[in-house]
């Protein structure tokens, strides 16, 4: 249970700070729901969370898209498809939401296992 | 604290950085992984949604009075203004929203500041094109055409309020907001300057005017003597059809120039020039009047042919303020429309071709270049240090030596072969100059007297204006400003240490080119030679078009009653008088006895080609070959390393294989045995017939006309996912002049009425310059299909039809 909050945490923080904050806001996000939230995977749940949070996103917007920029991009990007660009942006987003997470998480003092 | 913390703090911190960061593995740029793939930043914010619209109000700082911006279903911007002020601004703001990346890159390029942008390159190219440039005085000529913009109060306030219109749109740009090659290149816009529309401009004049042969011409005078030079590359081509043709009727008297005997030159030149003109950019203009036309109203065609880019090279506007209603193309980065219409009138151009481009030898006092020699005495050079920034490593500092004719852009820092002899180099555009005087004129002009006067402004790139007027008139003007010369003058390079040198007048305006209403019912032009023989001034340029114009002519001179329809296919014609010309010749020269079977099959497809270049035709691939191959066999002996020297025109050299058969240089002098024409012939045969076979099998296609020129539409950084292969017939010896990388770059054709204009076009892009945009290649499949577009042209007070959604402008 306390995962998911976590999760959750830090998808809204992500999702918020991302509207006026630059790109590495999700960092904050993180560092935040590492601190704040803390659950017994921390780093999986800042994984998931930014993973998640940037693939639905990415996924919503190419979904209405006008043009294949998607496409073009992966193309450009040498990963050529157009799942695997967004399975990319996913893990990339995610492995900084993982440890942010746990960088916030190890702040306070130790209660027990932390990841 | 822990040392986990540390440790995981430091991890999470690199990684950001790292992610923020651009990287180049090998020479391949890499963009800031983490902000480009940020769906909340990154390229993902640039993908439109379907429907996307701007919101329908907008609040922009600096505007007097609200503007209303009509937008159609190919997203073309119609603009309505209650002031020119207005005008210009939203013309600026909205032109940025759609280009703002091209029209930064663009003026970069030429301002010679590309490494500020991509950094160290392989073989220093950017860098030693941002030397080229600054060497060639771009800034230098932007900086003198924007004194001549500040000291007029109407070009002042155009170029002005344009640019506040774009710095509007720059400064409501958030990060997230960023056009896409701004986020993959890792950079940001600076604030847009008067000065960058100067150069802007002054970039066009230097695709379309920078051409010259002086140094190459000196080289084969000196080496073939002035007869051979005659034969070779003669000034006026005679194939008939110039541009204006009025033999004898040329009513004034020529500006008396001194009749002191020029010297030749007697020397020759090693220098390897970085640009090239190429002979492939021109374009087609014609005027019908109504007396040949179906309706009874003149039609005004339009094709100027251009390097096929993307985002493309024009951006269609239309611009309504009171006084104003005019619609056409603009360039991206120039306020007004260039090419268009309005209620009353159209207008278009083509280039003019003429050498405007003049070198004189240097003599330094010393190595110093302090001084230099001019009339017995010792005057003072000017040194500019050009500093070039290079993205991520030490700045470039280059000094360039200026005279009172120009800079020397070649010396023993840059391009060396020279032997250190050096040339100033005087170009025409180097020169005060208000073109946008011209164009606002043009944009506001009811008749062929307000055309007139417009012209009257126009200095640089020489240009043949077409004209139509709604009250019946056609006619043309080749506008510039071009020197008064003895024949020979700026043929070849000039003896710097006399200003006697110098042009001594330039040809009043009144003397230039011009025809109104000639009998034959049309006005033309092709890049064709400007007039006939009889013109009373002294002519020259690097090569003038030899096949367009005549098929063009040929087709206006038979036409009667044309259509709007008429006219597309004229300009859509694929058909090659230099084909026609050339074909039959060379098969007469193939021994039909000693042929393999595959060679037997293309002279069997060459025989019933029908000079069309058509997508689906074979022909053409194995003509272009046999051309191709003959030609450069029969010139071999004037290519060089350490010299340069030009190949003679395609025209000359046909021309010479009809006449001269036993011409010296149809026999290859470093051989010892003696070669001839027929053996040129069937060995550039077999080799082309080879060469086309190579490709079948490469390919595993038929050659077809459309595959094996494959026209290609590129973006400006060259990436391909955002560049376009495109099946489209033509060639450039035909009307629709598309070769693989140039072609029509906006096709117009305007019926000019007395209830408004009927106008029909296309171009090979779309309005939007962004890749994530509908509208980034929506008018690239009409063009290649010979499709046009019937264009909304609003009229004051009337309700528009047809438009897709409208967004007004709000004084904030």
């Amino acid at each position: 249970m306390k995962f998911f909050i976590q999760v959750l945490y830090v998808v809204i923080l992500g999702w918020l700070f991302s509207l006026f904050l630059p790109w590495w806001s999700i960092a904050l996000a993180g560092f935040m729901g590492g601190y704040f939230g803390k659950s017994k995977a921390n780093f999986t749940a800042g994984f998931v969370a930014i993973a998640l949070l940037w693939f639905v996103h990415a996924w919503l917007i190419d979904r209405n898209a006008s043009a294949p920029l998607t496409e073009k991009v992966a193309s450009l990007l040498i990963v050529q498809s157009k799942t695997l660009l967004m399975v990319s942006t996913a893990v990339i987003g995610g492995l900084v939401g993982g440890f942010s997470t746990l960088t916030g998480s190890l702040l306070v003092k130790e209660k027990g296992r932390t990841y | 604290m822990k040392i986990k913390f540390l440790i995981s703090l430091a991890v999470t911190i690199l990684l950001v950085w790292a992610l923020d960061k651009r990287w180049t593995a090998g020479n391949i740029p890499i963009p800031p992984l983490g902000k480009f793939l940020a769906p909340s930043h990154g390229f993902w914010q640039n993908i439109e949604p379907r429907g996307y619209q701007l919101p329908e109000f907008l609040n922009l700082p600096g505007l007097k009075q609200p503007v209303t911006i009509v937008f159609d279903s190919i997203m073309i911007p119609h603009i309505i203004a209650q002031n020119d002020e207005d005008l210009y601004y939203a013309q600026g703001y909205i032109t940025a929203f759609h280009r703002l990346w091209q029209m930064e890159f663009q003026t970069h390029a030429a301002a010679g500041r590309l490494s500020e942008i991509v950094g160290k390159s392989k073989d220093d190219a950017a860098l030693n094109y941002d030397r080229q440039q600054r060497r060639l005085g771009m800034v230098y000529a932007a900086e003198n055409a924007l004194r001549s913009m500040e000291s007029d109060p109407v070009a002042k306030m155009v170029v002005t309020r344009y640019a506040e219109g774009i710095n509007a749109y720059i400064n409501s740009l958030s990060d997230k907001k960023l056009p896409l090659e701004y986020k993959l290149l890792d950079y940001k816009p600076e604030p847009w300057t008067i000065l960058k529309s100067a150069l802007l401009l002054r970039s066009m004049a230097q695709t379309l005017n920078m051409g010259d042969k002086d140094m190459q011409m000196t080289n084969a005078l000196k080496l073939f003597g002035r007869e051979m030079l005659e034969v070779l590359y003669p000034d006026l081509e005679p194939m008939g059809d110039p541009i204006v043709e009025k033999p004898g009727k040329w009513n004034f008297e020529p500006v008396p120039l001194s009749d002191t005997i020029m010297a030749l030159p007697d020397e020759l030149i090693k220098i390897t020039r970085l640009v090239t003109p190429d002979p492939t950019i021109g374009s087609n203009n014609w005027a019908v009047s109504g007396s040949k036309t179906k309706s009874g109203y003149p039609i005004l065609c339009n094709d100027p042919h251009l390097t096929i880019s993307l985002p493309s090279i024009w951006y269609a506007i239309q611009l309504q303020a009171p006084g104003i209603n005019c619609m056409g193309v603009s360039l991206p980065g120039a306020p007004g429309v260039i090419i268009g219409f309005n209620d009353s009138i159209a207008w278009g151009v083509t280039n003019a071709q003429r050498d405007l481009v003049d070198w004189y030898r240097i003599t330094f006092q010393n190595n110093q270049k302090e001084k230099y020699k001019l009339d017995g005495d010792w005057k003072d050079t000017r040194k500019v240090i050009e500093k070039i920034n290079v993205r991520g490593g030490d700045a470039f500092y280059d000094t360039v030596i200026y005279t009172h004719w120009g800079p020397v852009p070649y010396d023993e820092h840059f391009r060396a072969e020279n032997n250190r002899r050096h040339y100033a180099f005087r170009w025409i555009a180097h020169d005060e100059s208000e073109e946008l005087l011209t164009f606002y004129k043009l944009n506001r002009a009811k008749n062929h007297a307000d055309y007139m006067r417009a012209l009257d402004h126009y200095s640089s790139p020489a240009q043949n204006f077409i004209f139509a007027s709604v009250t019946g008139d056609i006619a043309i003007r080749i506008q510039g400003k071009f020197p008064a010369r003895k024949k020979y003058e700026g043929k070849f390079v000039l003896d710097g240490s006399r200003s006697s040198q110098g042009p001594q007048a330039y040809i009043p305006f009144a003397h230039n080119v011009m025809d109104k209403n000639p009998e034959r019912g049309f006005v033309s032009s092709a890049n064709q030679y400007p007039a006939d023989a009889t013109y009373p001034y002294y002519i020259n340029a690097v090569s003038y078009e030899a096949y367009r114009n005549r098929r063009i002519n040929n087709l206006l001179r038979q036409g009667n009653a044309i259509t709007l329809s008429d006219m597309m296919d004229l300009q859509l014609d694929t058909y090659s008088i230099k084909a026609e010309e050339l074909l039959p010749v060379l098969m007469g020269y193939v021994d039909e006895a000693i042929l393999t079977n595959e060679e037997s099959e293309a002279l069997r497809l060459l025989k019933n080609w029908d000079y069309y270049y058509k997508k689906e035709a074979e022909a053409p691939a194995y003509f272009e070959n046999w051309w191709r191959t003959l030609y450069a066999s029969i010139w071999d002996e004037l290519r060089s390393d350490s010299l340069s020297l030009a190949y003679p025109t395609a025209w000359n050299t046909i021309h010479l294989i009809k006449t001269r058969p036993d011409f010296v240089f149809f026999d290859d002098q470093s051989t010892p045995e003696k070669e001839t024409l027929t053996h040129l012939v069937r060995q550039a045969f077999k080799k082309s017939v080879t060469e086309v076979e190579d490709w079948k099998k490469e390919k595993g296609m038929i050659p077809l006309w459309a595959d094996y020129k494959d026209t290609y539409v590129e973006h400006l950084t060259r990436m391909e996912p955002f560049s376009y292969h495109v099946q489209h017939g033509g060639h450039g010896d035909a009307v629709n002049a598309s070769s693989r990388r140039h072609g029509p770059s906006w096709r117009m054709i305007v019926s000019v009425e007395p209830n408004g204009p009927k106008a029909f076009a296309t171009y090979p892009g779309g309005q939007s310059g962004n890749p994530g945009s509908a509208h980034y290649n929506s008018m690239l499949g009409r063009w290649a299909d010979g499709k046009y577009f019937n264009l909304m042209f609003l009229q004051p007070d009337k309700q528009p039809a047809g438009s897709l959604f409208t967004t007004t402008l709000k004084p904030d």
